[in-house]
């Protein structure tokens, strides 16, 4: 059995390879992204926290599958994200999702925050249309202002996640922005 | 499900179904595979670009004005453009493919792409390697000889003052000439005006300007060098027989 404090002081990259030695210790990584990513799943996809269990539960297994494939040129983050990712709009392809997303109080506050809204976010209201106007967004905008303002990637991160060019994403993200702030304050003046 | 659990089912999984990782020997075959087609793509595409140098450095552009814009675009060689602009689509789609190839904008390695399609094209094509592609690609594929031969056709039209072929004899006024279609023509060149390139040699395919005078008679005014890969290797036989 691995002594799983003793995962706690290694990199991403160390564990990769002791994962690759013994499996056991791949427990450490996924322990490690298993809160994030689910998050993540439920973020861009929609799905109800059972679904995205699921889905992270086939993250998991690729990523296991796929360990060797992983280059140390790229944050592991990033890849197991991009994986995610994959997985998470291959699932939505095969299913009926939910119409809006379940964003979490401090998720909420954080997006906020970003886009200079703190004044309005005092009341529940405000929250809901923060949640709304993200999933009326089209995929594409939505997906780059999560991993951008909810899971704080930095450009180049959002770019290996999402295989886009670094510029691409600088687009989408200004673009997503303005969409957002239209969608909200759309929202807000019909209440 | 508890989501606490979701890295321990994983693993229960991995080991239950005796799941094992892909040998890094793909991975790395893979990456490879990608550079090698990136790297093709280039030479294709540089060599589609010293063509279309050669093409366009040796074409008659001084007939425009006898025979019109129409001569012009039936010897341009659109297969080697289309082959340029594809291999330079498919080396941006296999860079994309590489490790951090995704990470640059299309616009941007389109541009990369083109420098080096100059560069090596420009190289091709100063020392000869084209021609020799070419030659191998004639000798080979008797599609794109169709295809040749049909680009240089219009030197075929005797009727319109444009001859072409490999010369079968040399006299003193007059030579001997079988076209692409193995016609022969006896060719009076009293008088014509012979381009230095032109070695009057038998086996030698040239282009000749001036007037049909009668059956399978030509007068020629001006006579101009095969420019490229010479496309005789079908009349080798003719020209050899005594």
């Amino acid at each position: 059995m691995i002594d799983h404090s003793l995962c706690e002081a290694k990199t991403d990259n160390e564990l990769v390879g002791m994962s690759l030695g013994e499996p056991d210790h791949f427990l450490c990584l996924s322990k490690r992204y298993e809160s994030k990513l689910l998050r993540y799943i439920i973020r861009i996809s929609k799905f109800s926290r059972e679904d995205a269990e699921d889905v992270l539960q086939e993250v998991f297994i690729k990523t296991y599958f796929n360990l060797n494939g992983f280059d140390k040129e790229l944050h592991f983050s990033s890849w197991i994200y991009r994986i995610a990712h994959n997985e998470s709009v291959s699932a939505i392809r095969k299913k009926v999702v939910r119409p809006t997303i379940a964003l979490e109080v401090e998720d909420i506050e954080r997006f906020g925050d970003d886009f200079d809204m703190t004044k309005n976010l005092d009341n529940s209201f405000d929250r809901k249309y923060i949640d709304e106007a993200l999933s009326k967004m089209d995929e594409k905008y939505r997906e780059v202002l999560v991993l951008r303002y909810l899971d704080e990637k930095d450009y180049t991160e959002i770019a290996d996640i999402l295989k886009k060019p670094v510029s691409t994403v600088g687009n989408l993200i200004l673009r997503g922005k303005k969409i957002f702030k239209d969608e909200y304050e759309k929202l807000s003046i019909n209440k | 499900m508890d989501n606490k659990n979701i890295s321990q089912i994983a693993l229960e999984r991995i080991k239950g179904e005796g799941i094992k990782p892909i040998s890094r020997i793909v991975f790395s075959t893979k990456r490879v595979l990608f550079w090698v087609a990136v790297a093709v793509a280039l030479v294709v595409s540089a060599l589609a670009f010293s063509l279309i140098l050669s093409a366009l450095f040796n074409n008659d552009w001084d007939l425009y004005n006898k025979f019109g814009f129409s001569f012009i675009l039936r010897t341009l060689p659109y297969f080697w453009f289309i082959s340029l602009v594809v291999f330079i689509i498919l080396g941006e789609f296999y860079y994309r493919k590489t490790l951090l190839g995704h990470r640059r904008n299309l616009l941007m390695i389109i541009w990369v792409y083109l420098i080096y399609t100059t560069i090596f094209g420009g190289i091709f094509y100063f020392t000869g390697i084209d021609n020799y592609i070419e030659q191998a690609l004639l000798d080979n594929t008797p599609t794109y000889s169709n295809y040749v031969l049909g680009r240089h056709e219009v030197w075929l039209h005797p009727e319109e003052g444009l001859l072409s072929g490999d010369i079968l004899l040399v006299g003193d006024n007059e030579i001997e000439l079988i076209d692409s279609n193995n016609t022969i023509w006896i060719v009076d060149i009293e008088g014509a005006f012979t381009n230095g390139k032109v070695n009057m040699e038998i086996g030698e395919k040239v282009k000749i300007l001036g007037d049909k005078a009668e059956d399978n008679i030509f007068k020629a005014e001006e006579i101009r060098p095969w420019v490229g890969v010479p496309l005789n290797s079908t009349k080798k036989a003719i020209i050899n027989t005594p």
